[in-house]
């Protein structure tokens, strides 16, 4: 009993043998321990509460019927209705697709531009503070408000008369170029701008744990620049790559705000329909059954990308 | 590379190599630079066109002169049109509940890591559940949400619900700080302080505490600035278009009332943000500094004697563990 209240036992005794450094985490150590779970309850509570039980309520209210009228908008009757409705909606599965592909461009184009920007600050940066302060000047507009960066990105750039406009303007283009205002096209340009950086962070921690001079000797050894970057670096930088493309897939599937300012009227989201089905005809429901299976979507999508490398082993 | 590899222990070999102009290195950075200029010049432009005359527009040309007029706007409500009224009171609510959502996520990120620091039956599973939180659109979060409140028949408000939801995306990025903070943290001067006869408490309160606050710290400041910018999941709780900040502006842009005030606005959040995290990282850096130099001694000793040290103790250390 002492030993198992005690917060923090030695950590293993084979592992510091070893020579590997102590750490806060105990790995290999089991035991639930009282202090476990009274540090863990506090969390646990606010997670429950606003977490799971709200998910828990839509795919139960996605079960439920419609009712015109009552205050929830809802009665407790169990249905396929709102199911079978959507199969039937062209514009849903339409809205869904697009949402789909600009995911799939947005991972992408984030790995193919986000990856030279990693792979330049974690292993060709030689000075400690140098890297930390170009990362720093890389990710400060992660804590900028993206409804911000999105009225930035629609107005002042990309507009009719935003500042990409101007330019081809002053190169010879008459006509301003419509499609790069409030369209698809400006909707997938601006989520790179707005997530690349959830590539490049994991990213570079990953690569920087590459060891230098174990690509100096692949070299020396004779190996190509392509063999060593495929022998060398990229099984490192594979969780990285997997992680990233999680949070881009993921979180741009379920783009709300940034849609709305970005593609005007023109261009819906799965989360704009949401949206209009639930503030405008009050359907929760049927608003529920479609959050659900954009849940499923993005709960395939990320079993897919996990099969890419595993995880689990490499945290 | 061939002649040079042919003595590649000696250490004048690899000087040479290092003089020779690395070609790839100078193209990625400038590739760096137009990475910056692309993640940036949204908002440059933006800062720009904040600057204009009272008859600036929304986009070019440029309509001067130079003033600070829609920047005064901000603050000074008798400036016609003016939303400084509106915008001073969304701005302090958007203060005090992100001050708060900063303050409920260092809590529970701490309390969490410090559970997951020991490995405990289900752990996989429960981490999956705080991953689950980053994981969550915040639209849905907010669907969620308003249904099961309106479920328990308890009515939404950005201080009831939109507060909680926040919460839930801020406490995985404050869970991971912690997770990396505790990975670098030396059990061993825990136990130090223990065998010198403090009890538990104090042990936590003088050893633990001062030795991971920056990133409780950490936590606090994602939770805050996280709030601070979001909308998604605070707009389906929202009553007056004053709640939060960032409701203000969605309000303004969606109908159609934006002007160059609203840039002006952008570009002061944005400023005020950044300057918080850089003061976090100076702040930081100094302690740090101020720390590593107070231990120099220590880590001198350490590296010299380590091997001869270290050896034997850890053994020793092993030992009375495996009892």
């Amino acid at each position: 009993m002492s030993n198992s209240s005690s917060p923090d036992p030695p950590t293993s005794g084979s592992e510091r043998a070893l020579g590997a450094r102590p750490t806060g985490r105990q790995k290999g150590r089991r035991g639930g321990g009282v202090m476990t779970v009274v540090w863990g309850i506090p969390g646990y509570l606010w997670l429950g509460f606003f977490l799971v039980a709200p998910l828990v309520f839509i795919v139960l209210v996605s079960f439920w019927t419609y009712e015109q009228g009552a205050q929830s908008g809802f009665r407790e009757d169990w249905t396929l209705q709102n199911y079978i409705d959507l199969f039937g909606d062209d514009t849903y599965w339409n809205n869904m697709l697009t949402s789909f592909m600009t995911s799939l461009i947005a991972v992408a184009a984030c790995l193919v531009f986000g990856f030279p920007v990693a792979y330049f600050l974690a292993l060709k940066v030689q000075n400690l503070r140098n890297q930390i302060a170009l990362f720093i000047l890389a990710l400060a507009p992660f804590w900028t408000s993206f409804l911000t960066r999105s009225i930035a990105w629609t107005y002042p750039l990309m507009g009719r008369e935003g500042g990409v406009n101007q330019i081809l303007r002053k190169l010879g283009v008459d006509e301003p170029v419509e499609a790069l205002g409030f369209s698809t096209l400006s909707v997938r340009l601006a989520m790179i701008q707005l997530y690349i950086l959830f590539m490049v962070t994991p990213l570079f921690f990953a690569l920087s744990q590459v060891d230098r001079s174990a690509i100096e000797a692949a070299r020396d050894l004779g190996g190509s620049w392509l063999s060593t970057f495929r022998e060398v670096i990229l099984p490192q930088a594979m969780p990285g790559v997997v992680i990233g493309s999680i949070f881009i897939f993921v979180l741009t599937m379920g783009e709300y705000g940034t849609v709305r300012v970005i593609g005007g009227n023109t261009v819906s989201s799965v989360g704009t329909i949401v949206q209009s089905k639930v503030e405008i005809g009050i359907q929760y429901p049927q608003g529920s059954a479609s959050a659900v299976l954009l849940v499923a979507a993005l709960v395939l999508g990320v079993f897919v990308i996990t099969r890419f490398s595993n995880l689990r082993e490499e945290l | 590379m061939s002649t040079t590899a042919a003595t590649p222990t000696s250490p004048r070999s690899t000087r040479r190599r290092r003089k020779r102009i690395d070609w790839a290195k100078w193209i990625l950075a400038l590739y760096f630079v137009l990475f910056l200029a692309f993640l940036y010049m949204p908002m440059i432009l933006m800062g720009v066109l904040s600057f204009q005359g009272p008859f600036g527009g929304l986009t070019w040309p440029f309509r001067g002169p130079v003033t600070l007029n829609w920047w005064k706007s901000l603050f000074d409500s008798s400036v016609p049109g003016s939303q400084a009224e509106n915008i001073g009171i969304a701005g302090r609510n958007s203060l005090w509940i992100s001050l708060a959502a900063g303050a409920i996520v260092a809590l529970l990120a701490f309390t969490l890591s410090m559970a997951f620091r020991r490995n405990f039956r289900g752990s996989s599973v429960a981490f999956y559940v705080i991953m689950l939180a980053l994981m969550t659109p915040g639209f849905l979060l907010a669907l969620g949400t308003q249904l099961f409140w309106s479920f328990l028949d308890v009515p939404t408000s950005i201080w009831r619900t939109a507060l909680g939801a926040n919460v839930i995306w801020g406490i995985p990025f404050g869970f991971l700080i912690m997770l990396a903070v505790w990975n670098r943290y030396d059990n061993a001067i825990e136990e130090a302080a223990r065998d010198l006869g403090a009890n538990k408490r104090r042990t936590f309160r003088e050893v633990t505490l001062p030795l991971v606050w920056t990133g409780i710290f950490g936590a606090f400041l994602f939770g805050a600035t996280l709030t601070w910018n979001d909308y998604d999941r605070s707009i389906l709780f929202q009553v007056n278009s004053t709640d939060t900040l960032p409701l203000t502006i969605g309000g303004l842009t969606f109908t159609g009332a934006i002007r160059p005030d609203l840039y002006a606005l952008g570009t002061a959040t944005t400023l005020a943000t950044v300057s918080v995290v850089v003061l976090f990282l100076l702040i930081t850096t100094i302690v740090l500094k101020f720390r590593g130099a107070s231990s120099a001694p220590v880590r001198r000793v350490e590296e010299e004697f380590g091997e001869e040290l270290g050896g034997p103790m850890r053994i020793e250390a092993a030992d009375t563990d495996e009892r």
